[in-house]
C-alpha cells in the first residue's frame, strides 16, 4: 500500500476538529423527552382538530357559550405563560455558561409566574361554575374543560419537572452534562406552545 | 468543574465555545428577550383584531398566522431548535404550520 492511499485511509477515520465538532448541531436535552414532546403534541393535535369539527357542527352554540368566557383570563395566562417561557429559556442560558445560582433564580421566577396561570385558572373554573356551567353543560363545555383542565394538569406535571431540576441543578448534577436540565425546560416551552394554539382557538376565533 | 455538552460523544466545556468564536451560533439572551417582546405583541395583536376585526375569514387567517408565528418563535428560540438538527426544527415547525392550516380549512368548510 503506497502512501497517498495511507493518508487517504488516515484522512478518513481522522478525529473531528474542535471547531467541527462545536459546530455540530446538537438537540437540545434528551433524545427520549423529543419523542415524549412529540406524543404530546399528537394528543393536542386531536383535541384541537376535535374541537374545530365541533364548532363547525353547532356554531351556534359555540358562538354563544364562548361568550360567557372571560378574554382577559385567556389573556393574562398566556402572558404568564409566555413570561414563564421566557424566564426558563435565561435560565438555559445562563446554565451554559455554568451559573447555576443565576440559572436557579431564574427558574423560581418562571414559576412564581407559572402560579399565576394556575390561580385565574382555578379563578376561571369557580367563575364558570357559579354561573352553573359545569362539563355536561353542552359540548362547548365539556370540550372546554377537558382540553383546557388536560392543558392544566400538563402544566402542573411541568412545574413538578422544573422544580427536580432545579433541585438537581442545586445538587450540581448538571455539572458534566447539562441535557436533562434543557430536556425539562423543551418540555416547559412544550405547554406554552399548547397554549399558544389553544388560546385563539378557544377564546378568540 | 466545567459546564458544557456531549457532542458527537466528545464533551465540549462552554468557555471553549467562546474561545473559539463559536458561540456565534449559540442563541444569545438579547435574541431570547427580543422574541418575547414579539410575542407579547402577537398576543396583544390577536386580542386586538379580536376587537375590532368582524368574524370573517380574513380574521380566522390573520389570528392563525399569528399563531404560526408564535410558534416559530418558540420552536426556534426558546426550544433552540435553530441551531438543533435540521429534521426536529423542521418537525415542530411542520406541527405549527400544519395545525392552524387544518383549523382554518375546517373553519372555511
Amino acid at each position: 500500500m503506497n502512501n497517498s492511499s495511507l493518508s487517504a485511509i488516515r484522512g478518513q477515520f481522522s478525529a473531528p476538529k474542535v471547531n467541527e465538532i462545536i459546530n455540530d448541531k446538537k438537540l437540545p436535552g434528551d433524545l427520549a423527552m423529543w419523542f415524549f414532546i412529540l406524543a404530546e403534541l399528537t394528543v393536542f393535535a386531536i383535541f384541537f382538530i376535535g374541537f374545530a369539527v365541533a364548532e363547525q357542527l353547532n356554531t351556534e352554540m359555540f358562538v354563544t357559550s364562548k361568550a360567557k368566557l372571560h378574554p382577559i383570563a385567556g389573556l393574562i395566562n398566556t402572558i404568564a405563560l409566555i413570561t414563564s417561557s421566557l424566564f426558563v429559556a435565561l435560565s438555559v442560558r445562563a446554565i451554559h455558561l455554568g451559573k447555576v445560582k443565576d440559572s436557579l433564580h431564574l427558574l423560581v421566577i418562571s414559576q412564581l409566574i407559572a402560579c399565576v396561570y394556575l390561580v385565574v385558572k382555578v379563578w376561571e373554573y369557580q367563575f364558570l361554575f357559579s354561573l352553573g356551567i359545569g362539563i355536561e353543560t353542552n359540548t362547548f363545555f365539556t370540550l372546554y374543560f377537558l382540553i383546557t383542565f388536560f392543558h392544566f394538569m400538563h402544566v402542573l406535571l411541568g412545574m413538578v419537572i422544573l422544580t427536580l431540576v432545579g433541585l438537581n441543578a442545586k445538587k450540581g448534577v448538571y455539572e458534566n452534562d447539562i441535557s436533562g436540565f434543557e430536556s425539562g425546560a423543551s418540555y416547559w416551552h412544550m405547554v406554552d406552545m399548547l397554549w399558544v394554539i389553544l388560546f385563539p382557538l378557544i377564546y378568540i376565533i | 468543574m466545567a459546564y458544557g455538552r456531549y457532542v458527537m460523544g466528545y464533551f465540549i466545556p462552554t468557555y471553549l465555545y467562546y474561545l473559539t468564536g463559536c458561540n456565534k451560533a449559540m442563541i444569545t439572551v438579547k435574541q431570547t428577550i427580543i422574541s418575547w417582546v414579539l410575542l407579547i405583541s402577537l398576543t396583544l395583536a390577536s386580542v386586538y383584531a379580536d376587537q375590532v376585526m368582524e368574524n370573517n375569514v380574513l380574521f380566522i387567517m390573520s389570528v392563525l398566522l399569528i399563531v404560526f408565528l408564535k410558534g416559530q418563535q418558540i420552536t426556534d428560540i426558546f426550544m433552540e431548535l435553530r441551531e438543533a438538527p435540521k429534521m426536529w426544527r423542521m418537525l415542530l415547525l411542520s406541527y405549527v404550520l400544519i395545525i392552524p392550516v387544518v383549523i382554518c380549512t375546517i373553519y372555511l368548510l
